[in-house]
């Protein structure tokens, strides 16, 4: 690199030179590197997050050039609708027990593949690989899997004496089964953030406790589970978010079906949109939606707020 | 010491077993993508195909255009790892290093735009790209994507740590923002940089939602689509076409496997740092 002006910088800026206007335009400069960032995020973000709030107090089709002002109707309807509220329950029910297993599932695997050998670090990568799977091709394969007459899961259920399942065609166990792909798609990335946490954790920890005659069990419930929740207070808030959003694999599997028993948020928001054509009902329906996953998600944080050991 | 050994045997076996169990679903992709129509419907499965016929491979090409729905996918791909790439890097050195007023306020909007989820603006979009004309075109797929705030993010962690003496020394040295940015920085900040297009491109290659809604043609369709689509085309009568949807699948997952295989190091990296701390 050429050092040329070095000298000659200093020299071509005496005192009085007027700094404050060579910082504003440094600043300028400066700012105008962020402006491409900011106006795509205004223009694909902010601004339809605007627009369906505005949307959400009209009577709109997408396709007529009136939009009828129609104030809280569409708010009351929703609100007054039963369906509303089945759809609020299978979306909760899908999330809680989704975000459950996958997170204790997570920590256990955590605990088993959290060892410095190469056979580990290789089969870490195979639990950690579904993460990457498109949700479709995931969706796909485990509708093959869980076929009821040919499917290779009754089949091996089979051999332990289990009747056929239903799987996707029951009302009952239909949400199960989504969780399932969802499970199997996420665990590993779960598995990988705890293990991350519990690397953190100093062993000085450990070995005083042990000194103190302290098993492995006490240590788990004492050491490792507090000293981890930063990490689980992460994992919770996010996948408690995409959870909430589950659309792709309901969309593969079951349409929402068999009676309904699988119609989740995104799914009745997709539905109203694009197969019933009502931009303003569904609008306030997304308005809805965002508004209780910002709830949750503040309350996962203010719950935290007392539970939460961040250590130092 | 033989109780300890027992213990670590019994520790890798348990490990094994849930590794293949994990594994098996994409083991089963690939095994039923070689199999014949009869052979799907034996009575009791076989884990290992009969033969390695590759005529699904060809069926499903003739079923649907998978080299158009492979190519729509790689463009937009690219187009959206190109775009939220530069846009990224130089938003991250403004936020990093530069000095405007209203730095901080104008990241935490930015920052802001990770809690609005994709569902809650795709009417607005969708309606804006229908005035505009862009639906079925590769505008619509790339451009509400543009800037990831996500990456964003990553990059100006990436950006911050480095010492400002080095953009010091090549400012007096006569360096562009734009020479420090690409010449310098990323070079610097590289590890983060490959994780970024790593993420974005695995992200990108795998979207369904935005596609489904953006585009309705054959000709516009990508991998996940496509074969959702072809999927569809075989109700009612696919539990004998499922190895022409898994070969259609191998196709999907493939660049993604090899991706993941070579790049598993810094994906890891990435997630390691990825809590909120």
């Amino acid at each position: 690199m050429s050092s040329q002006p070095n000298t000659a910088a200093p020299k071509a800026s005496p005192k009085k030179k007027p700094f404050f206007h060579y910082g504003r335009i440094e600043g300028l400069k400066d700012f105008s590197l962020a402006l491409p960032a900011i106006l795509f995020l205004l223009l694909f973000t902010y601004y339809p997050l605007v627009n369906s709030f505005y949307l959400s107090f009209t009577d709109w089709n997408l396709i007529k050039p009136i939009k009828k002002f129609v104030g809280f109707d569409n708010y009351t309807r929703i609100l007054t609708d039963d369906r509303f509220y089945h759809v609020l329950k299978v979306t909760f029910l899908y999330t809680i027990i989704d975000v459950i297993v996958t997170l204790v599932l997570g920590l256990l695997l955590a605990l088993l593949f959290n060892k410095q050998s190469k056979a580990y670090g290789v089969m870490r990568l195979f639990v950690f690989m579904p993460y990457y799977i498109s949700m479709v091709i995931a969706s796909i394969v485990f509708i093959w899997i869980l076929n009821p007459k040919y499917g290779v899961l009754n089949s091996f259920l089979g051999t332990l004496g289990i009747n056929p399942v239903q799987w996707l065609n029951d009302p009952k166990t239909a949400l199960f089964s989504l969780i399932m792909v969802s499970v199997w798609k996420s665990v590993g990335f779960t598995m990988i953030i705890f293990i991350g946490g519990l690397r953190s954790i100093p062993l000085d920890y450990y070995e005083a406790s042990s000194l103190d005659g302290a098993n492995k069990f006490h240590q788990f419930w004492h050491i490792t589970v507090p000293l981890l929740s930063p990490t689980t207070l992460f994992l919770v808030v996010t996948s408690f978010i995409s959870s909430m959003q589950v659309f792709q694999s309901v969309d593969i599997m079951t349409g929402g079906g068999p009676l309904e028993s699988t119609k989740v948020m995104v799914m009745w928001i997709y539905q109203m949109a694009f197969e019933e054509f009502r931009a303003g009902r569904s609008s306030a329906l997304v308005v809805i939606f965002f508004l209780i996953i910002m709830a949750f998600t503040a309350l996962q944080f203010a719950v935290s707020k007392k539970k939460v050991h961040y250590e130092g | 010491m033989t109780a300890n050994r027992v213990g670590s045997t019994f520790r890798l076996l348990v490990a094994l077993i849930v590794t293949l169990i994990m594994f098996f679903p994409l083991y089963w992709l690939l095994i039923t993508s070689f199999k014949t129509s009869v052979e799907l419907r034996s009575a009791v499965p076989t884990f290992w195909p009969e033969a390695f016929n590759l005529d699904n491979y060809k069926a499903a090409f003739k079923a649907a255009p998978f080299g158009r729905f492979f190519t729509n996918t790689l463009i937009q791909t690219v187009g959206i790892v190109f775009l939220q790439l530069n846009i990224g890097l130089l938003a991250a050195y403004a936020f990093a290093k530069g000095a405007f007023a209203g730095r901080e306020k104008l990241f935490l909007l930015v920052l802001a735009a990770l809690i609005v989820p994709e569902q809650v603006v795709f009417v607005p979009v969708y309606i804006m790209m229908s005035k505009l004309g862009w639906l079925n075109t590769f505008l619509a797929l790339i451009v509400p994507h543009g800037a990831s705030a996500y990456g964003i993010f990553l990059l100006r962690q990436a950006f911050k740590s480095i010492n400002n003496d080095v953009i010091e020394a090549a400012k007096v040295d006569g360096a562009g923002r734009f020479h420090i940015i690409y010449k310098l920085l990323v070079p610097i900040a590289r590890p983060t940089v490959v994780t970024v297009i790593i993420l974005k491109f695995i992200g990108s290659w795998n979207s369904y939602f935005w596609p489904l809604i953006m585009t309705n043609s054959n000709k516009m369709r990508v991998l996940t689509t496509g074969i959702a689509m072809m999927k569809d085309s075989f109700a009612g009568n696919e539990s004998m076409s499922y190895n022409l949807i898994m070969a259609g699948s191998v196709f999907v997952i493939l660049p993604i496997v090899i991706l993941f295989i070579f790049a598993q190091k810094y994906i890891v990296a990435a997630m390691a740092n990825s809590t909120f701390k």
